[in-house]
């Protein structure tokens, strides 16, 4: 009995000793278990690691094509205080207004009620925080966050466009890649050449000081890959203060508005001609008298003689000329050329800004002869200097683009390969011999074609207010790149002769730019061709 | 035994929690390190992305010019004096041996009139071209 009552209480206490040793054991081995996990495989260890370990600006970088900074967030302060903890709201109101640059009656008042949490001002830099630390007022909170900047300034405003205090894309490229610029971290390499932008606006700048002019723009663009070098717009803005002082644009006059670009279009008139073969070059055209259509009567702008060859009447810009070149087509087929050139429908590109071109419904032979030498259709600059470039870098349409490429486009073929060679042999001749001789750069075989274009005021043409442009193409013989500057309403100077053509003004303006960024860009020079034409 | 065996584990126990107990002192300081740490490299990043947008805009082209013309005695080049190693005439072929003066003057007695080295041509036409003058 004894050993029973013994025997009892020990299997019991024996039980209790194993469960209790058992638990022990599976706590132990899940401890062991887990030191295992983290120690061997390492487990939670890399979610840990990600944790802020790099700053996150919520916006990635622009850059240039050669890797230069366009656009960066930067780190910034916003700073806000708490009112009730400063003894003199007066005195705390002063201090940081004068340190931050806030407003002080803003402050004062907003301070006065010693209640809540009032912003002093956001974005402030690394200094501008550490000063307002400096003040040693109580109270004061300091929010990280960050601010786009443009260390170029006024040199890219309009193409690059702007972001809101909260980084959100508001225009130009800012707002048409928002979505990629949010979703990476690595910069986002942009068609832009820094230098070459710098000198187009810079060759731009002094020829609206020399012609007295109201604005400009250009474009430098591969006629190959359809890459926007360098695009300007004059007047500019300063993106970094987000206001405008008198006198600054934030209108892009190359993409968000449309012109009748004048006798630039010729262009169109003569590709078409060449490619649908309505005109040989050994033919002359009479252009003895004006070309009277209805009521109409077309003029040239100076006295050509009775006939010019066709070559020569590309190269002199002869309105009658063209305008008999282009009844050739007639006005059905001209109508479907320019469509297929893409300068009926609107431009697609990475700019969201974009303006679609103005053209009549009607169009019968008198809108034919004037669309051909660029009155009675508008059209944004850059669709004309996308159309342009199609024309003599082999024959096919190119996109623009505002994102490095590293390919040429492969797009519709809209002239033949050999109009598009005879196309390049007019556009040199009106360099060498026509109305573009200023844009000759010994070397670099420039071609081109100027436009003067009458300004449309109150339903009738204002004879001296002048839209004048030129679009020049380096080198011909195997075209690289496309220079178009337009200058709007340039006054004549004693230099000019009074003249305020596209020959005078933008002419020289692209020659100086092709002078300066062929080398820049890599452009051989061609040695014969200059001993040549020294 | 089991005496001697509670003893132990209770000893193993207890410097099972010391050691954890140090692990996890540890750990809490190697994260407040870590954290540190993290913000310096956010703070180092943020300094550097700064000084790279510093440096973009002291390197832009309209400051150099700027400058440029402020300091320096430089005039525009014209397009025509700008060139490529690949543009520039082949260098003519050595007239005499690459040495130094020195090394000649030093030679120069033992020196002989050298006998032209003629090339096997490749053809009648380069026969004119293909004598080298090794002389001086």
């Amino acid at each position: 009995m004894s050993m029973e009552a013994r025997s009892g209480p020990n299997t019991v206490v024996r039980g209790r000793i194993g469960l209790a040793a058992g638990l022990c054991a599976a706590a132990f081995s899940v401890i062991v278990i887990r030191l295992v996990e983290v120690m061997v495989f390492g487990a939670g260890l890399a979610a840990t690691a990600d944790v802020a370990a790099a700053r996150q600006p919520m916006r990635a970088d622009f850059v240039d094509r050669n890797g230069v900074l366009i656009a960066r967030d930067l780190p910034v302060s916003d700073l806000y205080v708490t009112p009730a903890a400063f003894w003199d709201t007066d005195e705390a109101a002063r201090v940081l207004a004068k340190t931050t640059g806030a407003d002080a009656a803003r402050l004062k008042e907003a301070f006065a009620a010693k209640r809540g949490y009032v912003l002093v001002r956001r974005g402030l830099t690394p200094d501008i925080r550490d000063a307002a630390m400096r003040t040693g007022l109580p109270g004061l909170n300091f929010e990280k966050s960050y601010r786009r900047y443009y260390p170029a300034g006024r040199i890219l405003s309009h193409a690059v466009g702007q972001v809101d205090p909260d980084d959100n894309g508001v225009s130009g490229l800012e707002l048409g890649l928002d979505q990629s610029v949010r979703s990476g971290k690595a910069p986002l390499e942009l068609s832009f050449d820094m230098r070459v932008q710098y000198v187009l606006e810079h060759e731009m700048r002094e020829t609206v000081r020399t012609f007295n002019a109201q604005a400009a723009g250009g474009i430098v663009l591969d006629v190959r890959t359809g890459e926007v070098l360098a695009l300007a717009s004059l007047p500019n803005y300063e993106p970094n203060s987000r206001s405008t002082i008198p006198g600054d644009s934030i209108r892009n006059r190359l993409t968000q508005d449309v012109y009748e670009l004048g006798s630039i279009f010729k262009i169109f008139a003569f590709a078409q001609a060449v490619d649908e073969k309505t005109v040989r070059f050994d033919e002359h055209i009479n252009i003895s008298r004006p070309l009277k259509l209805g009521r109409f009567t077309i003029n040239d702008y100076s006295n050509h003689g009775a006939s010019l060859p066709v070559p020569m009447v590309f190269a002199e810009s002869s309105n009658i000329g063209t305008a008999h070149i282009a009844l050739r087509a007639g006005p059905t087929r001209q109508q479907a050329f320019l469509r297929r050139m893409g300068l009926l429908d609107g431009l697609k590109t990475e700019l969201p800004e974009m303006a679609s071109p103005l053209y009549p419904r009607r169009w019968n032979e008198i809108e034919t002869v004037t669309i051909s030498y660029g009155q009675g259709i508008s059209v944004n600059p850059l669709a004309f200097a996308a159309a342009a470039a199609a024309v003599v870098n082999g024959g096919t349409l190119v996109r623009p683009t505002f994102v490095k490429q590293s390919a040429p486009q492969k797009g519709e073929r809209v002239i033949s390969e050999a109009a598009s060679r005879s196309m390049r042999e007019l556009m040199r001749l009106v360099v060498t011999e026509g109305t573009g001789s200023k844009a000759d750069v010994p070397g670099y075989e420039v071609g081109g074609k100027t436009g003067t274009a009458e300004k449309p005021v109150n339903g009738s043409y204002a004879r001296h207010r002048l839209l004048s442009s030129f679009t020049g193409v380096f080198p011909m013989s195997q075209p690289q790149y496309l220079v178009f500057v337009m200058i709007d309403e340039p006054k004549g100077t004693k230099a000019s002769f009074g003249f305020a053509t596209g020959g005078w003004t933008a002419a020289p303006a692209v020659g100086r730019v092709v002078s300066r960024i062929a080398p820049l860009l890599g452009v051989r020079r061609n040695d014969t061709f200059a001993a040549a034409t020294p | 035994m089991i005496r001697t065996l509670n003893f132990a584990f209770i000893a193993i126990t207890g410097f099972v929690c010391l050691g954890l107990y140090r692990i996890a002192e540890e750990a809490r300081v190697a994260v407040a390190d870590l954290r540190e740490t993290r913000a310096a490299i956010v703070s180092e990043q943020d300094a550097l992305a700064v000084l790279g947008a510093e440096w973009a805009r002291v390197t832009q082209p309209a400051r150099i010019q700027a400058l440029s013309q402020r300091h320096l005695d430089l005039s525009d080049s014209p397009v025509m004096e700008f060139s490529s190693l690949t543009q520039l005439p082949q260098k003519a072929l050595p007239l005499a041996p690459e040495t130094g003066f020195a090394t000649v003057k030093a030679i120069a007695p033992e020196v002989k009139p050298s006998q032209p080295r003629v090339l096997a041509p490749q053809s009648d036409d380069d026969a004119t071209f293909a004598v080298i003058n090794t002389g001086t």
